[in-house]
């Protein structure tokens, strides 16, 4: 297993070096967020530890920017903030975990455990459907390469509309599949559903059929991606 | 100066206080009232003087015509016929007489009109003075007839051919119409005034309340910048407000500032400590010892301390901000999917709803506070399912009422759960200070914070917020 570490700190990079080492680790260490950043576009890694206060470009830009180059790699975030603003900030820049400090070592470890489990476990191929794209194994979707910043259910509502393209789902089929079983839910709460997604993804995406539900479709000229 | 406003205070004590519209009309009122009395008095002034010149024109004529018509035969004097024939009724108002002068300054008829009958004119003893000074020039004084009706009257001191001795010729005449006259002429006077006095009032009071439009229109936009409505001040004020509206909007803008730049030296401190704490922390615990028990010991002090302190200047900088609105769909849905994210390994499903354009009248970063941790909490003690709804409770309040599923909260125990300071044991849903942080913050907007027992089986707890009207 083959760890990038990003952080600035002397003190807290020996400790952390030694400590993820010591779980039998190999590390590598950036100091700045150009190098961090570097190194985490040309090499491998399995995961990433990354700290947001940086010099020279801060962590959620080097988060980012991986992101947009296709950088997969899950990211678990160190930082001292710990407001909310900071947290929604370091998600929708495309981080998988968040860690504030201070923090004791064996609750970072046990993260970082989780973090690769998690990304090495269900290899679903991603899906796409004109410029959307659908990542299932790391439950992240993107419009022209755009990422989207969905909650769990409207991910989920557009994960099962993108596995049935082109037919029409009904309403119904939608809740069912969207909650469980003891979860009574009105099925015009779709509709509010439906809108938001169309609000993130833009409105033509998903046709309403009258009278019988739903269907996603890519835009007339747009190529797959 | 000191003695001008006291007298000032003295005389108008509420006046200091009062709006400016009642200071301008009542000044303008003042000051139209006082005009409109002169003028009043200085118009009824100068018709009394005409209708008097004319009346005593008239009897100028009299006396005239008595002076150049009167003749004296054998000592005897003789009065031309007069043309007016009042002079023949008995007490008819017209009268004349012709009197020659006595000892001292009285006189006795020599002729008179027949209708005087048997009384006479009598002039005054000043009269006939003042006309024995300027022989030839009319004399005018008031006085009755034997009727008792008032009268006005000339005197002329004058000499009849063929006679030796001065002779006084005398006329009077009614001067009830003159009286008459004058009264018509003060009521309609006085009415006139009084019509333009109170549409000169109502047009100050217009010109004042149009005038003065802009500085109500800016009162109303300073309400609405203080209720979270709008977070300025619009532009297009009159040269003499504009620079207000400007200065306002720049204090709104520099208390933002001020706020801000708190937020951030606190928020710079904090986190410049929080790196040498982890290290400190981790440094102790590789070295097991009492040394290390005492640094680690103190470090978990140190970093409480710090979040104190935060939470302290945070609370500070609110209370001085203004006009500040949050978009509650906008907070919630990053909320849900960074949890998500966080709870990831459960895969929790946050299931959230809010009326379309609902706002919270505060900061975002408070209102993402206290539903984070709200929302965090549920997550950490649900199986799977979090709802959130948020809803209007009236125009002034809304609710936030977040579920979970989980093993929920006994009662007796939600009362230490919201206690300042109180820490329950780790094993309990809404233990930490994640609960009473929220509860705190919710007071300082006037809300609070309440735990009921949820339809999914866990915990509700219900967040009560201020709204931002739209």
């Amino acid at each position: 297993m083959r760890i990038l570490l990003v952080e600035d700190d002397p003190d807290l990079s020996r400790q952390l070096k030694m400590a993820l080492a010591d779980a039998g680790y190999a590390v590598d260490h950036a100091a700045d967020g150009e190098e961090g950043h570097f190194l985490g576009e040309t090499e491998p890694y399995d995961a990433v530890i990354l700290d947001l206060g940086l010099p020279k470009m801060d962590g959620v830009s080097v988060l980012e920017r991986w992101r947009r180059e296709n950088v997969a790699t899950p990211v678990l975030i160190l930082t001292a903030r710990d407001n909310w603003s900071q947290k929604v900030a370091g998600f929708d820049a495309g981080a998988d975990d968040y860690l504030t400090k201070p923090f004791h070592t064996e609750e970072l470890l046990a993260r970082l455990r989780a973090l690769v489990r998690r990304s090495a476990g269900h290899a679903a191929p991603s899906l796409s459907c004109g410029g959307m794209r659908l990542d299932p194994r790391a439950a992240r979707a993107s419009v022209n390469g755009e990422p989207l910043r969905l909650t769990s259910l409207e991910y989920r509502l557009l994960h099962y509309m993108m596995m049935h393209q082109g037919r029409v789902i009904s309403r119904t089929e939608l809740v069912e599949h969207l909650y469980d079983q003891d979860f009574d839910r009105d099925s015009n709460t779709i509709e509010v559903f439906i809108g938001r997604v169309r609000k993130k993804i833009g409105p033509d995406r998903i046709e309403t059929v009258r009278g019988l539900g739903y269907r996603i479709m890519a835009l007339e000229g747009e190529s797959e991606a | 100066m000191k003695l001008v406003a006291q007298t000032r205070r003295a005389l108008f004590p509420r006046l200091g206080r009062s709006s400016l519209v009642l200071r301008l009309v009542l000044l303008a009122a003042i000051w139209s009232v006082a005009m409109l009395v002169v003028a009043g008095f200085g118009l009824n002034e100068l018709f009394r003087r005409a209708a008097v010149d004319r009346f005593e024109a008239g009897l100028e004529e009299s006396i005239k015509g008595l002076a150049a018509e009167t003749t004296v035969s054998d000592g005897q004097v003789y009065a031309p016929p007069m043309t007016d024939a009042r002079a023949f009724r008995p007490f008819s108002g017209f009268y004349w007489e012709i009197a020659q002068l006595g000892p001292g300054q009285s006189v006795t008829p020599l002729v008179k009109s027949r209708s005087l009958w048997d009384s006479s004119l009598s002039p005054p003893a000043a009269v006939i003075a003042h006309a024995r000074k300027q022989p030839g020039e009319t004399v005018y004084f008031d006085t009755i007839d034997p009727l008792g009706k008032p009268l006005h009257a000339g005197a002329q001191l004058g000499s009849i051919p063929g006679r030796n001795s001065p002779v006084v010729f005398l006329a009077a005449e009614n001067r009830e119409s003159i009286d008459a006259a004058t009264a018509r002429f003060v009521v309609i006077i006085v009415g006139s005034l009084v019509i333009l006095g109170a549409g000169l009032i109502a047009a100050v009071y217009l010109q004042v309340r149009v005038g003065l439009q802009p500085l109500f229109r800016l009162r109303r936009e300073i309400a609405q910048v203080r209720k979270g409505k709008t977070d300025r001040l619009t532009d297009d004020y009159p040269a003499e407000l504009s620079p207000l509206a400007g200065e306002l909007n720049a204090l709104v803008a520099h208390n933002q500032d001020v706020v801000e730049r708190q937020r951030t030296h606190v928020g710079n401190l904090a986190h410049a400590l929080k790196t040498p704490l982890s290290v400190m922390l981790t440094e102790a615990r590789q070295q097991p010892g009492s040394l290390s028990d005492v640094v680690e010991r103190q470090s978990e002090a140190m970093r409480a301390h710090v979040e104190h302190h935060l939470r302290r200047a945070r609370a500070a900088a609110r209370s001085q901000s203004l006009g500040e609105r949050t978009d509650v769909t906008d907070v919630l849905d990053e909320l849900a999917r960074t949890l998500e994210r966080i709870f990831q390994s459960k895969s929790v499903s946050i299931d959230w709803t809010t009326p379309e354009g609902l706002c919270f009248r505060g900061e975002k970063q408070d209102f993402q506070e206290m539903a984070g941790n709200i929302m965090e909490n549920a997550g950490k003690w649900c199986r799977r399912n979090i709802r959130v709804s948020a809803r209007e409770l009236d125009p002034e309040w809304f609710s936030l009422t977040v579920d979970d599923d989980g093993p929920g909260l006994p009662a007796e125990r939600r009362g230490e759960v919201l206690k300042r300071g109180a820490r329950l044991d780790e094993s309990a849903p809404g233990s930490g200070l994640g609960l009473a942080i929220v509860d705190e913050l919710a007071r300082a907007y006037g809300g609070g914070v309440t735990l009921e027992d949820s339809p999914l089986g866990g915990l509700r707890v219900v967040l009560r917020l201020p709204r931002a009207e739209v």
